[in-house]
């Protein structure tokens, strides 16, 4: 692979990646808080995406760029629909199971949640499928940010091209993320989260409402899968089906990142999307490794990686 | 018709054997349709190679089994909701291959096959064409032949081993269970009987397509095996109602609805997904009822039998040295240069204040913490950095600070537990599935020495009664009891008078002072100084990970230093002001 290929590879990479990160930081901060892997948080992704444009729109997705308003909306919905969609598998498929305040050892009912994040995944997906019957829709880009420069593109050194848009989605994603984990340390909520996320018990002696922390752990989730979805969808065609992978490739960039820390969220999500990014454009291993080779490191990373001590997912019973 | 009803039963074969890893491994697996897909498309693939049928059919399973195995120990040491995230993403990265490589997929379209099959025996010059009626027969026979082979794994060793594993992992180790390795085990069998099922389905459709191996095929069938269950009668038929049901059911609703119908199977699979959780409690209570009532174990009374252990150590040999072993957990040092020697015959009791380091200098010579520094002994052989199984096999366990238990399992159950899993019989499932001769020697040899256990430590007369009705302190007279089981010559015991009252404590360190007697070296982790004073040999006081004192009660009693860390003395002359 040449050097201009090579580059143009890394950014669309790193445009992919920022996207990956938003969406893990979203999936640890809630391991963070509740100890419970979000079996969902992928089909939030897709579900913010599609209900934002079925309302905004009216009709399934059409390609046509819309208006200055309804862009605006659509992103607006999008994000709301995101988190939305985040708090309601909280309040149905989450909460029932988790362990009271102080009893987080147990994990609560852990075949509970498994089976209601999986549940709501599906239903997501299922409930999408009844109206969105094709595979895949190309999905409005309410950024319009390919406006910026005629053509649309940029040229590289080294012969490659890369488009304004993905630019944009590198910088995008990278502020809002990097907003998001300034917030998480600087502001008192955050500070109140970091104190659930270390010992729900002395949090909720001290009187820190748990539950409610929770709730918005939640909601910042389904907001940032919600953007994600945003600066995803118009590069590709998207499916309904889609989110489940796009999910697991942010549960592997949150385990590449350490699983715990959202600064390493995000920094795990932008390595996973250059190392897809590159392979894609390999000529050795190509486009179908795609999906197979970040599957693939997820079930390596969670299998032999080191994990912190304050999140294990593993326990050795020998 | 008569292909659906194949269809199901087949799926229904699937669910048997993910009941295996499920209901009786406790591992929640989300990739059962990924082996499936292994024999379905495998099968196709062999008999393009030209292998005949039913050898490809074999190859397959014996593939699927060997990636079940790889799985199974890549998932065995997470977390449970860890495993269902690894097996869900293989469910996933399966998939994935298969619309990535139409070469092994068929692409869409599937791998066709001619249909129906014909399977030839040249040795009796016989040809039977598998119609969907005998594919109903082969399919039934399966289901029957699976059902029975797990029901009679489960009456023998195999059922026990499978009981600790999902109730109590880590004590399931420190009695000789290799814990690890059967879950792979079962994950293997699990994928192969899977793989046989998807098998017998391309076979019956003629086709191995990727859309009918899905991940939400998985999920189906997780289902089905979670409602399923253990329930040895029933629980099969709630599985195939979910297989066989939900999917029209969820047709025809969507055909009165007016919505497209191949959508809406996932709506009720969902549903069903969210009850499920919700049924346990109720189906588990109703499983739940006492094995033991029916078929209580009759005790042997014999009278010239002594208590003595199997291998009586010539007393006050020294046993197991630990010689200055450093020990910490993560970044934290827990223990710095601890000496210790346990002596055959004798009771040496740790103690020292909460947080002194005597749990983890216990589980560091059990193998369950690798010492960072120094050396441990037994007998005259170096077993530093040894694990935990390997140590039981040497004779050594531990007990635990908290009472683990294993609900379901009547103490001489769980005692029997111990024997076998302290002297294993290699392939001792295999063997009891098929009636071994010499299997019947080693179950009533393990009979024997469970008796004679139950005995040492008190308990005969609670021996098929439920755990959960045993008193407190007989749950840690239990405890001990399984530990002594694995025929330990070196018994590492955390706290075992935790909650028991005055005269119960007589009894254990009568129980205790019998087991010296017969030659076992005791390490005691205990508070209770009275206790400890009336059943010690010797004391080693710990303080902040290092040794303060050793030497007999008297003499560490005497020492000034114990006195003022350990027992809150204050000495005048070292007070300041």
């Amino acid at each position: 692979m040449s050097g201009g290929v090579a580059l143009q590879a890394i950014l669309s990479g790193l445009a992919l990646g920022a996207a990956y990160g938003l969406i893990a930081m979203g999936f640890t901060l809630v391991y963070r808080l509740t100890r419970v892997i979000a079996f969902a948080h992928g089909d939030l992704v897709v579900g913010g995406v599609f209900v934002g444009v079925l309302a905004v729109l009216g009709t399934t997705p059409v390609a046509a760029a819309p208006g200055l308003a309804r862009s605006a909306g659509l992103a607006v919905l999008v994000v709301a629909a995101g988190a939305a969609l985040s708090a309601g598998v909280y309040f149905i498929a989450v909460r029932p199971f988790l362990p009271g305040a102080g009893h987080r050892s147990t994990g609560g009912d852990v075949l509970g949640w498994v089976a209601g994040g999986l549940a709501a995944g599906l239903l997501i997906r299922e409930v999408l499928g009844l109206v969105l019957t094709q595979d895949a829709y190309a999905v409005p880009d309410p950024l319009r940010l390919g406006r910026l420069t005629p053509s649309g593109v940029l040229q590289l050194p080294g012969g490659g091209t890369v488009a304004v848009r993905t630019l944009g989605v590198i910088g995008i994603g990278l502020a809002v993320g990097i907003l998001v984990e300034r917030l998480l340390v600087l502001t008192p909520v955050g500070t109140a989260m970091t104190a659930v996320s270390d010992d729900p018990t002395a949090a909720a002696l001290l009187g820190l409402p748990v539950r409610r922390l929770v709730l918005v752990a939640f909601v910042v989730a389904g907001a940032l899968a919600g953007l994600a979805g945003l600066l995803i969808a118009p590069d590709r065609s998207l499916g309904v089906d889609d989110g489940v992978v796009l999910g697991l490739k942010a549960m592997a960039a949150a385990l590449l990142g350490g699983l715990g820390s959202v600064r390493g969220a995000l920094a795990g999500g932008l390595a996973l999307g250059v190392i897809e990014s590159l392979i894609v454009a390999s000529d050795v291993l190509g486009p179908r490794f795609a999906d197979v080779a970040p599957l693939a490191i997820l079930l390596i990373v969670l299998a032999l990686g080191r994990q912190g001590l304050r999140s294990p997912l593993r326990e050795d019973p020998e | 018709m008569m292909v659906e009803l194949a269809h199901h039963l087949y799926l229904l074969v699937a669910v048997l054997g993910l009941a295996l890893s499920v209901s009786y491994g406790g591992q929640p697996v989300l990739c059962q349709g990924a082996f499936l897909a292994v024999g379905g498309f495998g099968v196709a693939h062999l008999e393009r190679a030209g292998l005949p049928l039913a050898g490809a059919v074999l190859v397959g399973a014996v593939l699927a089994a060997c990636a079940g195995y790889l799985v199974g120990l890549l998932t065995a040491r997470l977390r449970g909701a860890a495993v269902a995230l690894s097996t869900w993403a293989f469910a996933w990265l399966v998939y994935a291959v298969l619309d990535a490589f139409p070469t092994v997929s068929g692409g869409s379209q599937g791998l066709v096959r001619p249909s129906p099959a014909r399977l030839h025996s040249p040795v009796f010059d016989v040809t039977v064409t598998l119609t969907p009626l005998a594919h109903v027969v082969v399919a039934g026979s399966m289901c029957l032949l699976t059902l029975a082979m797990v029901a009679r794994l489960t009456r023998g060793p195999a059922g026990l081993e499978w009981a600790a594993l999902r109730e109590a992992p880590a004590l399931a180790t420190s009695l000789g269970v290799p814990v690890l390795r059967r879950r792979a085990a079962l994950f293997a069998t699990t994928a192969a009987v899977a793989a046989v099922s998807g098998a017998g389905i391309t076979v019956l459709l003629g086709v191995a397509a990727p859309s009918d191996v899905s991940p939400l095929l998985s999920l189906q069938l997780f289902v089905a095996a979670l409602i399923g269950g253990t329930a040895r009668l029933w629980g099969p038929v709630l599985g195939l109602l979910v297989i066989a049901v939900i999917p029209p059911l969820a047709d025809g609703l969507a055909g009165a609805a007016g919505l497209p119908a191949e959508a809406s199977g996932g709506v009720l699979t969902a549903v069903a997904l969210v009850a499920v959780p919700l049924l346990r409690v109720p189906v588990e209570r109703f499983a739940g009822r006492w094995p033991e009532r029916t078929r209580r174990p009759g005790e042997r009374v014999e009278d010239t039998e002594d208590l003595a252990p199997r291998t009586a150590a010539s007393r006050e040999a020294v046993v197991l040295t630990a010689r200055g072993l450093d020990v910490g957990i993560g970044e934290t040092d827990i223990l710095t240069g601890v000496d210790l020697e346990v002596r055959a015959g004798q009771v040496h009791a740790l103690i020292g204040p909460n947080g002194s380091g005597k749990t983890t200098a216990l589980r560091a010579l059990a193998g369950a913490l690798r010492p960072k520094g120094g050396r441990i002994l037994l007998e005259e052989t170096d077993v530093t950095g040894a694990g935990q199984l390997e140590m039981v096999r040497r004779g050594v366990t531990r007990t635990f600070q908290r009472t683990v238990g294993l609900e379901r399992l009547s103490p001489y159950r769980q005692l029997l537990l111990g024997v076998r899993g302290g002297s294993p019989v290699p392939f001792a499932a295999v063997r009891h599935l098929f009636a071994s001769e010499s299997m019947r020697d080693h179950a009533a040899a393990a009979d024997r020495e469970a008796w004679r256990v139950l005995r040492l430590t008190e308990l005969a007369g609670r021996a098929s009664d439920r755990p959960g009705d045993l008193g407190a302190s007989e749950q840690r007279l239990l405890q001990v009891a399984r530990a002594v089981a694995t025929g330990a010559r070196v018994l590492l015991l955390d706290e075992p008078a935790v909650g028991m009252t005055g005269p119960e404590r007589v009894v254990l360190a009568r129980v205790l002072r019998r087991l010296a007697a017969g030659g076992a070296a005791i390490l005691l982790v205990e508070h209770d100084l009275a206790l400890v004073h009336g059943v010690a040999d010797r004391i080693t006081v710990l303080d902040r990970g290092r040794v303060l004192a050793t030497g007999t009660p008297e003499s560490t009693a005497a020492d000034p230093a114990v006195r003022r860390v350990y027992l809150g003395d204050t000495d005048p002359s070292s007070a300041r002001g």
